[in-house]
């Protein structure tokens, strides 16, 4: 189990306590408040969250009927969003978490037919298990998902059958829909739609722990020797996908710091001081920071941007939450940088896990900014100013698609214009808005 | 008006700034003497608890004073037992003991002596050298319990040849090698090894220029005039030579002083050139008195046409621009914008500003507080939210440090942000970047980026500070080996003295970055806006696209 989300923070830390020992509605509760009250910040502490409390939410269930397992879960996703609707990492988890359920009753009824051939498909299933971060498989693996998927809903072919367990590399949704028909065999038709459920959410739960490695896994494709990198922001994506990179070889980073609300965490990155409380870098041992690798890091003020990137060969960005029309959320201050990255022509790659991905086509994009603590702005030791004027702070960005030129999530690096393929596999149409 | 109280404030600095080095001096090695005098001068056995005190500051004290302190020790030692041969047996040990620390005190001095293993030789001789190892071992072994390194002042009492050239290697380091070539010298932080020609205007005015009290390209310029004013009006000529001749290299000694202090501005470039040019134009036969006068004159008017009146030119016609219900959208902080968006008020106009500031020097806040006090619509942001601040705004107004040949807007680092932001916005509408700039700042010089010609500032400012006053606290970090111009004023030591290093907070994990291998900080004051993201630059003479830039520049001084 990813040993890794146990590391203790105030928010995730202590909320993955509660819900040991608490009953289920009161960890609901800690969690909306948590999340009401901004103390589980960071996509990946949020997405975790939720993966775990759904996990006792449904083993709490005492149900087999996949109908009431998906009206209770919809019912805890719901308020969960309603929370924090700007986490959206919160609904993706829920959607997916949705989306195995409704596989699994699929699958119960698949099973009727598709009985005798079990024997070939746990074949392939076994292997894959092993070779789950396997990357050459996975890269190709989308678009025959694609098809896979969309053929999926009428019968099942023998061509289905086969090509099943394919998707499910770092899939977690199909995993779930993989393991009962290994089961199948054993207990037959009758099986405990909740115990596959279960498993299929610790794959969320597993995938969450390790997808900053498998995005790192790709950092040599795409960083080169002698290159200048600019980033922003302290994301810890990203700096593992930097030292990744930096073991084999030498670059250059400059740090955009994004000045009034992250740049502690920013600093703290830089200088490698990071025993940080925040529970975005505290997750795993950060083991050590770039500049120990001999990297040359220097740390910039967001201003300087412009002036710099013409000289910058990269930016490699980390994001808050990405959207099915390419476009990203991410922290303040972004846009611009991609802006100039694509005035100076220097290529924008976003690191993002899949599970960062919504099925959420943005129409407001106000509605998606989130405004922080105007007193980073102006510090209220300035009460006269701050009587005065009106003070803005917010703490994302839109970055429309058009100023990405590649995405690159666990999956492998991805055009903007193909995200909405990787968030058709990923979620199902009937739980996009549930 | 305002320039002149800022002026009057900013003699108020310079006198705190002079009492504050004056203050700092000695009162930091007092403190100091008392911690770890009884630390050096404890039995000799004692040293774990000298061996990292990092004081290395009582070097001197504690050197003279540490064979008495061996010897107290072994007298003690003698007085319990009375034996007189086991005394002398003793006594012969103590001195052996202080030999050995002589050599190698004297060998650390000869060579980098900054292995940090050796002292494990001498046990007993340990305690004066350590603090000495301390200090020339800081580069190396990172000190976790004191942020601020003692290195600098170690600097000044242990003036070892070893110390600088390791300081000056770790300097190499902590510079962006892209920017290399702009890191020409230190900024001077005192007007200690000013030679005895610079005025004490010009003293004065370094030193304001130094911290930012007077910041921004025509201020700079103004009172970089009235400086030279008060120079000429003090000024006799020496015998032997005429005014033209000898007052032109007399103005170039100061105009090197202020240079180190801060490098010199187009526009002070511009006026400088100008008043030498006029100089040069006097009539040798001229009486100096009249000639003096003749050179005030001429500053005064200069003042007056190329900046004052210029200014008012400037802020009428860029008010007129300012339609009801606009939202301007300006960056950081221009006095020539302000002055046109009080004027554009008081005419009438209802408009809201968005100002949108930055780091490190936070310019806007004065902006913002001046024009909501008096009663404009006032919002303020940080770059971080330019996205947002430009999404309703309706036009932009710029300052600008200088105009380039090619028109480009040189201007504080962000600019070129923010007009690419105004033209390149999701909704797709352009909104008018305008640039209000004086052509005494027009340059002939051509910028394709901000990399070639810009200005570094000291990295110790992106510090995160606590104090709100730390803005003008000037970063006494940034100025370790003497530089060229120091050394010839004979007094090079007080120079890089100011060993106040903790006006950042010491929580910040960035306190430590002098000695963190691999990371720097860059802190760089300019960038430039290309000219396709400026529609229309005001100037005295008219409003213009930025290519009429090196036309204008041609005519302005061809006059």
């Amino acid at each position: 189990m990813p040993s890794s989300s146990l590391a203790l923070t105030p928010g995730l830390g202590s909320f993955l306590k509660c819900l040991k020992t608490n009953p289920i509605d009161t960890s609901i509760e800690t969690l909306i408040s948590l999340l009401k009250r901004r103390q589980i910040r960071h996509s990946r502490s949020c997405a975790t969250a939720t993966a775990y409390l759904l996990r006792s939410v449904i083993s709490a269930c005492r149900t087999t009927d996949s109908a009431k397992l998906i009206e209770r879960v919809q019912s805890v996703g719901r308020r969960l969003m309603a929370a924090q609707p700007r986490e959206m990492v919160v609904g993706n988890i829920v959607r997916r978490v949705l989306g195995l359920i409704r596989d699994e009753a699929e699958d119960d009824r698949d099973a009727e037919f598709a009985l005798s051939d079990i024997g070939s498909e746990s074949q392939p299933q076994t292997p894959r298990a092993y070779d789950d971060p396997s990357l050459p498989l996975d890269r190709d693996s989308p678009s025959f998902r694609s098809d896979d998927r969309s053929s999926r809903p009428p019968l099942t072919s023998m061509f289905s059958l086969l090509s099943h367990p394919e998707p499910e590399n770092s899939l977690p949704s199909t995993p779930g829909s993989s393991s009962p028909s290994g089961r199948l065999a054993g207990h037959g038709p009758s099986k405990d739609v909740r115990a596959e459920v279960l498993e299929g959410i610790g794959e969320i739960i597993d995938e969450l722990g390790q997808v900053d490695d498998q995005i790192a896994a790709y950092a040599l494709d795409h960083i080169h020797s002698n290159e200048i990198i600019l980033t922003h922001t302290s994301s810890t994506t990203v700096q593992k996908f930097l030292l990744k990179a930096a073991a084999k070889r030498k670059f250059t980073v400059i740090h955009a710091e994004s000045y009034p609300n992250n740049h502690e965490a920013t600093h703290a990155t830089v200088s490698g001081s990071a025993v940080s409380d925040d529970d975005n870098l505290g997750l795993e041992a950060f083991q050590k920071p770039l500049i120990e690798h001999g990297i040359t890091v220097i740390l910039i003020p967001d201003s300087a941007v412009f002036a710099l990137m013409s000289r910058v060969n990269k930016v490699i960005l980390g994001t808050h939450s990405v959207l099915a029309n390419g476009g990203l959320v991410a922290a303040a201050g972004t846009r611009v940088i991609a802006r100039a990255a694509k005035v100076h022509q220097t290529p924008v790659v976003v690191v993002s896990g899949v599970y960062k991905l919504s099925p959420v086509y943005p129409f407001d994009f106000d509605s998606l900014i989130e405004y922080g603590d105007p007193s980073k702005v102006l510090p209220y030791e300035e009460g006269d100013l701050v009587d005065l004027v009106d003070v803005q702070n917010p703490i994302y960005d839109y970055v429309p698609a058009e100023l990405v030129d590649l995405y690159i999530t666990n999956l492998g690096g991805h055009a903007p214009s193909y995200l909405y393929r990787i968030v058709s596999d990923h979620y199902r149409k009937e739980d996009i808005s549930f | 008006m305002n320039r002149k109280l800022g002026l009057r404030r900013s003699v108020g600095r310079l006198w705190h700034h002079f009492f504050f080095h004056k203050m700092t001096e000695p009162s930091d090695p007092a403190p100091t003497a008392p911690v770890s005098t009884p630390a050096s001068s404890a039995p000799g056995q004692a040293q774990p608890a000298t061996e990292n005190s990092p004081q290395t500051l009582p070097i001197r004290d504690s050197k003279p004073t540490q064979p008495t302190g061996d010897a107290p020790a072994s007298t003690d030692g003698a007085a319990d037992k009375p034996l007189s041969p086991a005394e002398l047996k003793k006594k012969a040990k103590a001195d052996k003991a202080a030999r050995r620390i002589r050599e190698k005190l004297e060998r650390e001095g000869g060579t980098t002596g900054s292995t940090t293993p050796t002292p494990s030789v001498g046990a007993q001789a340990r305690p004066p050298s350590t603090p000495k190892k301390d200090a020339t071992g800081t580069g190396s072994a990172q000190k976790g319990p004191r942020a601020p390194p003692p290195r600098r002042g170690s600097g000044p009492v242990a003036q070892t040849g070893s110390v600088l050239v390791e300081q000056k290697k770790k300097k190499d380091d902590k510079k962006v090698s892209v920017f290399g070539h702009l890191y020409g010298q230190q900024r001077r932080v005192t007007v200690a090894g000013a030679t005895k020609e610079v005025h004490h205007a010009i003293l004065a005015l370094g030193m304001q220029l130094m911290d930012y009290t007077i910041c921004g390209s025509s201020a700079r310029c103004v009172a970089t005039l009235i400086a030279f004013k008060r120079l000429i009006e003090s000024y006799t000529t020496p015998m032997g030579t005429s005014l033209a001749r000898h007052l032109t290299t007399h103005l170039s000694s100061q105009i090197t002083y202020l240079s180190t202090c801060r490098p010199l501005s187009i526009s002070q470039g511009n006026a400088i050139r100008a008043l030498k040019l006029f100089i040069a134009g006097i009539d040798p036969s001229t009486p100096e008195a009249s000639a003096k006068i003749s050179l005030c004159e001429y500053i005064d008017s200069f003042i007056r046409e190329k900046i004052t009146v210029a200014d008012q030119v400037i802020a009428d016609s860029a008010a007129q621009k300012i339609q009801d219900g606009d939202v301007i959208v300006t960056f950081a902080g221009s006095s020539i914008v302000k002055q046109t968006l009080l004027l554009a008020y008081n005419r009438g106009k209802r408009f809201r500003v968005s100002i949108i500031d930055s780091r490190p020097l936070f310019e806007g806040k004065s902006l913002a507080r001046d024009l909501a006090k008096s009663g404009l619509d006032v919002q303020y942001s940080l770059v971080h939210s330019i996205t947002h601040a430009i999404k309703d705004a309706t036009k932009v107004f710029l300052g600008a440090h200088a105009m380039t040949s090619n028109g480009g807007l040189y201007s504080r680092v962000g600019t070129a942000l923010v007009a690419m932001s105004a033209k390149e916005r999701a909704s797709g509408v352009e909104i008018p970047v305008i640039v209000c700039c004086e052509t005494i700042k027009f340059t002939d010089r051509v910028a394709l980026d901000s990399i070639v010609v810009n200005e570094i500032a000291d990295a110790n400012e992106l510090l995160p500070m606590d104090t709100p006053v730390s803005l003008v606290v000037p970063n006494p970090d940034a100025h370790v080996p003497p530089t060229p111009e120091n050394k010839k004023g004979g007094n090079r030591t007080p120079a890089p003295e100011p060993l106040v290093t903790p006006h950042k907070t010491s929580s910040s994990p960035l306190a430590d970055w002098h000695n963190t291998p691999n990371l720097q900080l860059l802190n760089i004051m300019y960038d430039v806006t290309p000219a396709e993201y400026v529609d229309m630059v005001i100037t005295e003479m008219g409003s213009l696209p930025p290519s009429a830039v090196p036309i204008v520049h041609r005519m302005v001084t061809n006059l």
